[in-house]
């Protein structure tokens, strides 16, 4: 395989990765503790879609080889994500009395909830949504980059997902009151907003898109129960690359251990012994580096490190 | 409950103690070992339960309350979130492991004794590796960085066949007591008992209960060095400044206190215990494999601890037994037809909702730490009030609850 | 605080000399009472942080000399508690030097800048759980032997020793405090004020040459505050020199000399509580810091 196709296939799992990542900074900050539940809501987010795609996967025409029925899946995968999201936030995180630390102990059971109940209705086998699988786009191989219109359409719904995110922050009320309430909640309370609802929408919003992460990673790879706790450490990885709290952080973290992630073929052409299986070890490792010589991230500024 | 500064008062509360003078909580903990005990003992005189696999459950109770005992001294002494249990774990069966069984691809046939300490020297270096860049951290990334190096770990023991078998595992491991005088030879030399408590169904005991019978010594003999061992650290200046680092990191800090270094020896001395289980596994199974490293291990010693009481040896020793009442419930459940549950899921969830409804309902723990920590012999013999004298801080149930 | 002021002092709270003396003989910190008071125990000299392009704190200096009560004040936002944080080594300078003792501490972590002999207290002093109050008073003297593991199983009887002076120690101060009946409590039990005395009696403990306090008296009563500023005032008679950011104006003017001004992360004024109360420039400041 060429450099090219790894970097394009570095590109569609960084549209993922980066999805993911968001939701969790996102909640990191606001909600302020380490979601351990977030690689879950992911598994959440893919079997829905999985589901709903089941009744409407023949729906209509098709949009970069994909039919539309499956677009209508993934609204459904992003929906269910948010929803379950707030319940639990609502039931649970909003009703306990214990610092962020407890809180994180807590999403691990929450974790290991969600993935139990997934286990019971599905199996633990690997299922995928049975989307005839496409021959390579024609023109890109050429330069020996074999990527399917699947692909493409991962990037896409991504970017327009990543692109929406950043005007809701950046243009809209809300999205200001969030970075607000994300950079100092107790002076956000102060200051009017009602930070119960920010939280919310922050945990609807960062759920919201780890189902769309979700939903991705099953049209990639496949579907099964442990693919979101499987994945939630190199999200983690992506996160504190990045700074935890920073979104934007959490985007060009995201971008980056999923190109290195893809990119770990490479090792073994330039004849490194380390193969593909260790493509996740080595972004913990990466993460470890990062930890060591920059604990808030590249893209944190720095501080205490306490 | 009364307080007597006697040494053993924290071993045998439970079980020395009139049974009135204890809260109704302790009550509630010995009944539930109580019952525990007595369930597995109807199973055995019914024969459900055979005599090895009935001391096999010992064991495996032994092995939990040590790596209960292994992350009590991290999270429960001093706040560290070891998310890594496994691994630790791990390392130790395999680092006893690879010296000693039968494939092993580089050794095998050597001392399970030098097994033991290449497993803690393996775990201890593996501390460190892991505690330099995250230590100096908030705790959370601890907890990150720990459940990376889990699978790290795990992928390697899977991927570097030449060093590890593989998935295949370690098979062909001996007992730990292989090639020692006399107790090599116990299980062979003890002649085979018929006893019949229930007629019709006789407990038969033969060479493979004795061996368990050997490992179950093993256990205790295990546990109890390492109890006595934290008891001595813990109630000392030590064990005052991981719990000041606990409560308030920055405040030890100012206190003149190097916190890094307190909490590195934290670190290694849980991971120590830990691997200490994991020897102790590797010659009770007499095989290894990868999903030994599973992360759920590492969840069912969160669960013993922070159920038990975080900090409270006691606390560690009644969720090693909470544990094994999942594993074996579950296994019970399972064998009922019409409930046509998958035992991994089911044991899954019985962990999720433990987790959750502990640190919703009961944060501290079924038995906080009751204990100040100051060296026993300077309390009796310091001019001061003693315990008796005011009230103390944690003489009512749940005490310590903010 | 030594060894030879064994339990069996009657009542030192009233005999405050006595152990100023004692602790001269043993070659203890408190030596410094006797040293002519140019000697400068603490300085901080063109100090800068800066969090994200917000100036915290902008070259600020200023010294504290042995023997005296500090006081450090200033509007909302001035930088007090920054400047404590850079002084403790908390905070990472962006420039500047702290120097404590004649050493240089700029780049020390705040464990090694303790062991220099400045300790400092909190503005809200997390609690801690299951400690009682003497426990948690025992967390404060400085290189116990029985803070190394090795020495925990090798050297039990020498621990056994300092552990009985340490808690005869800590339970004296408390009487002196006041506050003895206390000792076996929880200390999540404690008053907010007794907290706070909690805390000072704890630091003495430590044997700080000099002792930074960040606002001892905010949300104690004003019994427990007069009690806190007769404590401090006995302590700096024994020797202890202080430095304290308050903004109860009472009290800090009553109890201070010199005071620092801060405003906007440098020091404004510097003088006596007097000259600094008929300086137009911090009626000025707190004026223009308060809208």
């Amino acid at each position: 395989m060429s450099v090219l196709e790894y970097l394009a296939n570095g590109l569609v799992f960084s549209s993922i990765i980066v999805l993911a990542s968001i939701g969790l900074s996102l909640v990191y900050s606001i909600a302020d503790f380490a979601n351990f539940a977030h690689g879950d809501t992911m598994t959440v987010g893919a079997y829905s879609a999985l589901v709903t795609f089941g009744f409407v996967g023949g729906l209509g025409a098709r949009f970069l080889g994909l039919p539309l029925g499956f677009f209508v899946a993934l609204a459904v995968g992003v929906a269910v994500a948010a929803l379950v999201a707030v319940i639990t936030q609502r039931f649970l995180y909003d009703a306990m009395d214990v610092d962020s630390i407890g809180m994180l102990i807590t999403s691990i059971g929450v974790a290991f909830v969600y993935r139990a109940l997934i286990q019971f209705q599905f199996g633990s086998d690997f299922v995928e949504f049975g989307i005839q699988v496409l021959r390579p786009i024609e023109f890109l191989i050429p330069f020996g980059v074999r990527m399917t219109l699947h692909d493409v359409a991962i990037i896409v719904s991504a970017a327009i997902l990543v692109a929406g995110l950043h005007t809701l922050l950046q243009y809209t009320d809300l999205g200001r009151k969030m970075r607000a309430t994300a950079d100092n909640p107790s002076l956000a309370r102060v200051s009017g907003i009602r930070v119960d609802r920010i939280t919310l929408w922050t945990w609807v919003i960062g759920a919201g898109l780890a189902g769309a992460g979700g939903v991705f990673l099953g049209l990639y790879n496949q579907i099964s129960p442990r693919m979101g706790f499987n994945i939630l450490l190199v999200v983690f990885a992506a996160v504190i690359l990045g700074g935890i709290g920073s979104v934007y952080g959490a985007m060009l973290g995201g971008f980056l251990i999923g190109m290195i992630n893809q990119l770990t073929p490479i090792l073994t052409d330039v004849g490194i012994p380390i193969g593909i299986e260790y493509a996740n070890a080595i972004a913990f490792v990466i993460m470890v580096a990062v930890l060591l010589v920059r604990p808030n991230g590249i893209a944190g500024g720095q501080g205490a490190g306490t | 409950m009364s307080e007597s500064p006697g040494p053993d008062a924290d071993a045998d509360a439970a079980s020395a103690g009139r049974f009135g003078d204890l809260t109704p909580t302790e009550q509630g903990v010995l009944v539930f070992v109580a019952g525990l005990l007595a369930l597995l003992a109807l199973g055995l005189v019914t024969g459900g339960l055979g005599p090895t696999y009935f001391m096999y459950l010992i064991g495996l109770v032994g092995m939990y309350v040590l790596l209960s005992f292994g992350l009590n001294a991290q999270w429960g002494y001093t706040g560290l979130i070891n998310f890594s249990v496994a691994a630790f774990f791990g390392l130790g069966a395999y680092g006893t492991a690879i010296l000693t069984a039968d494939n092993s691809p580089i050794a095998g046939g050597i001392s399970p004794v030098l097994g033991l300490f290449v497993g803690l020297l393996l775990a201890a270096v593996l501390a460190v590796i892991i505690g330099i860049p995250t230590l100096r951290l908030r705790a959370d990334y601890l907890a990150i960085a720990s459940l990376g190096l889990a699978e790290v770990v795990r992928l390697i023991v899977l991927n570097e066949r030449e060093y590890t078998n593989g998935s295949a595992g370690l098979r062909g491991i001996p007992g730990f007591f292989e090639g020692w005088p006399v107790l090599s030879t116990f299980p062979q030399a003890m002649p085979g008992l018929r006893i019949e408590i229930v007629p019709g169904s006789p407990i038969v005991l033969q060479q493979p209960f004795y061996q368990a019978l050997l490992n179950v010594g093993l256990v205790f003999v295990f546990v109890a060095i390492t109890f006595l061992l934290l008891r001595r650290v813990h109630r000392s200046p030590w064990g005052r400044v991981l719990r000041t680092i606990r409560g308030d990191e920055d405040l030890a800090e100012a206190l003149g206190k190097n916190t890094y270094a307190f909490k590195m020896q934290s670190f290694v001395l849980g991971s120590v215990i830990m691997a200490l289980a994991g020897v102790f596994y590797a010659h009770l199974n007499l095989f290894v494999s990868p999903g030994d490293f599973e992360p759920i291990n590492t969840f069912y010693v969160w669960i013993a601890v922070i159920l038990g009481g975080s900090g409270s040896n006691r606390g560690a020793m009644f969720g090693g037994f909470v544990v094994i009442a999942i594993r074996e419930g579950t296994r019970f459940l399972n064998g009922i037809e019409f409930i046509a549950f998958d035992i991994g899921p089911l044991r899954l969830l019985a962990v999720g909702v433990l987790i959750i409804l502990v640190m919703r309902f009961r944060p501290e723990g079924v038995l906080p730490p009751q204990r100040e920590l100051i060296w026993p012999s300077a309390l009796d013999d310091a001019d001061v009030p003693g315990p008796g004298e005011t009230q103390r801080p944690h003489a009512t149930d749940g005490g310590e609850q903010s | 605080m030594s060894d030879t002021e064994s339990a069996g002092d009657p009542d030192p709270a009233a005999d405050g000399a006595a152990p100023d003396a004692d602790a001269e003989s043993t070659g203890s910190v408190y030596e410094g009472a006797n040293l002519d008071k140019e000697d400068v125990v603490l300085e901080v000299d063109g100090l800068v942080k800066t969090f994200g392009g917000l100036v915290a704190t902008d070259d600020a200096s200023f010294q504290v000399e042995r023997g005296t009560v500090t006081g450090l004040i200033g509007p909302n936002g001035a930088g007090k508690s920054t400047l404590f944080n850079l002084i403790s080594g908390f905070y990472e300078e962006d420039a500047g030097t702290v120097t404590v003792n004649g050493a240089d501490v700029t780049d020390a972590t705040p464990h090694r800048i303790a062991e220099h002999g400045l300790i400092r207290t909190f503005q809200t002093p997390r609690k801690l759980e299951g400690m009682t109050v003497r426990e948690a008073m025992l967390v404060g003297p400085q290189s116990q032997t029985g803070e190394s593991f090795l020495s925990l199983l090798t050297a039990g009887d020498t621990v056994r020793e300092e552990e009985r002076a340490n808690l005869e120690d800590a339970q004296r101060i408390l009487e002196e405090f006041e506050i003895g009946h206390l000792a076996t409590q929880a200390a999540t039990d404690l008053s907010g004020g007794q907290m706070k005395l909690v805390e000072l009696a704890r630091a003495m403990l430590a044997e700080p040459e000099v002792l930074l306090l960040d606002e001892p008296v905010a949300g104690v009563n004003p019994t427990l505050a007069n009690k806190l500023r007769d404590q401090i005032a006995r302590l700096n008679e024994q020797g202890v020199t202080f430095l304290i950011i308050e903004h109860d104006m009472e009290f800090i003017m009553n109890l201070a000399d010199p005071i620092v001004v801060l405003d906007r992360g440098s020091v404004l004024v510097e003088g006596t509580p007097d000259a600094v109360r008929a300086d137009d420039r911090v009626i000025d400041a707190y004026l223009g810091g308060g809208e």
